[in-house]
């Protein structure tokens, strides 16, 4: 049988159907209630006195919930999505219409970007907005303590709401191309947490194949620093001073950086999926 | 086919990414320490946290000052150590931490003890010093962390000064501090009061003197007149003949009257 010609159309319709499906999924309900839970119980940092730190708290919180929350759900929902229409049998009666395996996989991706998208975008502006209250009633207990007007930049913390999507959009494309030819949900599922941890240890990876030159584990670790995204990389600006302003220049590099390996990883789940036996 | 894909990008990817990488080395403690040790168990507590430890470093804290409230001392403890290997980044909990180590948690034991009079005096000396030791430890590991912190240098000089009564080491820590990058005003100007209270009076009116030109006279902060004040006094009290004081560059006339028409 030809190929299907590739048709946006169709991988739209792939990606809605995915969006409802995963509205229908418990585990994104739970998750998202869970998360505002946490957020909002940032509000109760009050009762601790802190001061002005307490905003560092709340925002770190917040990030941290974020971050947390993100990563079990990039990896959870690929998975299920995926192995969902192939436990139910579904993917072959889709392929058998005329859609072809890049629009499946594809418009899967498309669809968990849009969530992981919609989750941190929701999140970060629920926090931005338990941050502007706090300040606020700050401003107005201790004028003294803060000069120079409101403390919180919105706009960074918009800039690394965008970067948490970014690392979340390359976990879920990972986890997608580990689904693309594994045969279990819990084994996808256990590849992709283990992506998270090698990718957070990439400077580590990195150092040990400098030391170790042409051994056996300095072949291994040079392996792990070029194949996997160093994703410390999408908290470049975490730690930035005080006396520094915000890198924006290099906002878009890093964006890039996270976009071009979620297109190899996207390419190379729809090579393999084109190869995979039901 | 997966790996070879992957390596094929990953340079060019890299090369882009890598002004941003250098930013994060320079802003990430952890990544540029040499001990291979604690590196890896850096490397390690971000895998396994990920971008969620600043947050675990909250909570823990959170724990710890419950603890402090509680006057748990062996809790209070724990807890800060744990705050500081989950990040290290925040030296919020690097400096309180010390603060609580070196002030609080001795007085809760001497209460603990129970003793009282001369006893418990001797008793209360001993702690204060233990705590302070272990607190100038504490520190001493954040620099690891933070090589370029006048804080770090400011607090350390903090505990010599009020609890080991070590004026020399209180005077030298802080001298440190005046060096470091964005530092205080005040540290170079109580380097010069130690000296002085040290009896190097010498010593300490040579520092004035070269610190008092690089202050800026506008700024409050800077206290460039309370300067001025104490050079003229440990001048007064070095017996320093007038024509060889301390002349500020904002005193010399300008060219025009050296020179009449």
């Amino acid at each position: 049988m030809g190929r299907v010609a590739f048709s946006p159309r169709r991988l739209g319709f792939i990606a809605l159907n995915t969006l409802r499906e995963a509205m229908r999924e418990r585990i994104l309900s739970l998750l998202a209630l869970l998360a505002l839970i946490v957020v909002s119980g940032a509000q109760y940092l009050r009762d601790f006195h802190f001061g002005l730190p307490e905003l560092k708290f709340i925002a770190d919180l917040g990030l941290g919930t974020i971050a947390a929350f993100g990563t079990v759900l990039a990896v959870v929902m690929t998975a299920q999505l995926f192995f969902h229409e192939i436990e139910h049998h579904t993917v072959q009666t889709l392929l058998a219409k005329p859609v072809g395996r890049a629009e499946f996989i594809l418009g899967k991706l498309l669809a968990v970007a849009v969530i992981l998208g919609a989750f941190c975008g929701l999140l970060s502006v629920l926090l931005a907005g338990v941050l502007w209250l706090r300040e606020t009633s700050l401003l107005r207990e201790c004028p003294e303590a803060i000069t120079g007007g409101r403390l919180i930049n919105y706009a960074h913390l918009a800039a690394v709401g965008l970067l948490q999507w970014l690392k979340l959009l390359v976990l879920a494309t990972l986890t997608l191309l580990v689904a693309s030819y594994a045969r279990t949900p819990l084994f996808t599922m256990v590849m992709g947490f283990a992506i998270f941890v090698i990718c957070h240890l990439q400077h580590l990876a990195q150092a040990a194949s400098a030391r170790a030159g042409a051994s056996a584990v300095g072949r291994v670790t040079a392996v792990v620093a070029r194949v996997f995204p160093d994703f410390l990389l999408f908290h470049f600006a975490d730690s930035a001073g005080a006396n520094e302003a915000w890198p924006w220049d290099q906002l878009g590099r890093v964006a890039l950086y996270g976009l071009g390996y979620a297109s190899v990883a996207g390419a190379l789940a729809v090579f393999c999926f084109r190869r995979r036996e039901f | 086919m997966i790996l070879a894909g992957f390596a094929a990008v990953s340079f060019p990817l890299g090369e882009l990414a890598a002004p941003a990488s250098a930013l994060l080395r320079r802003n990430e403690p952890a990544l540029r320490l040499d001990s291979g040790g604690v590196a890896v168990e850096q490397a390690l507590v971000s895998a396994v946290v990920g971008g969620f430890r600043a947050a675990a470093a909250d909570l823990v804290w959170l724990r710890a000052a419950g603890a402090v409230e509680e006057r748990d001392g062996p809790t209070t403890e724990a807890m800060l150590e744990w705050v500081s290997v989950l990040d290290p980044r925040s030296l919020y909990f690097w400096l309180n931490g010390a603060r609580i180590m070196a002030y609080d948690i001795p007085g809760w034991r001497t209460e603990a003890a129970g003793q009282t009079g001369v006893l418990r005096d001797e008793k209360a000396h001993v702690a204060q010093r233990r705590a302070a030791h272990h607190a100038l430890r504490r520190l001493e590991e954040a620099m690891k962390f933070h090589p370029a912190s006048a804080v770090l240098w400011i607090e350390r000089a903090n505990i010599e000064l009020n609890q080991l009564g070590d004026l020399e080491a209180a005077a030298a820590s802080y001298r440190r501090a005046s060096e470091q990058p964005h530092a205080p005003y005040y540290a170079a100007r109580v380097h010069g009061e130690l000296l002085r209270r040290l009896g190097q009076k010498s010593a300490a009116l040579a520092w004035l003197i070269q610190l008092h030109p690089q202050l800026p006279p506008g700024e409050e902060a800077a206290g460039a007149d309370q300067v001025l004040a104490r050079i003229r006094v440990l001048e007064r009290e070095l017996g320093v003949a007038p024509e060889q004081a301390y002349r500020p560059l904002t005193l010399i006339p300008p060219r025009s009257f050296l020179h009449p028409c």
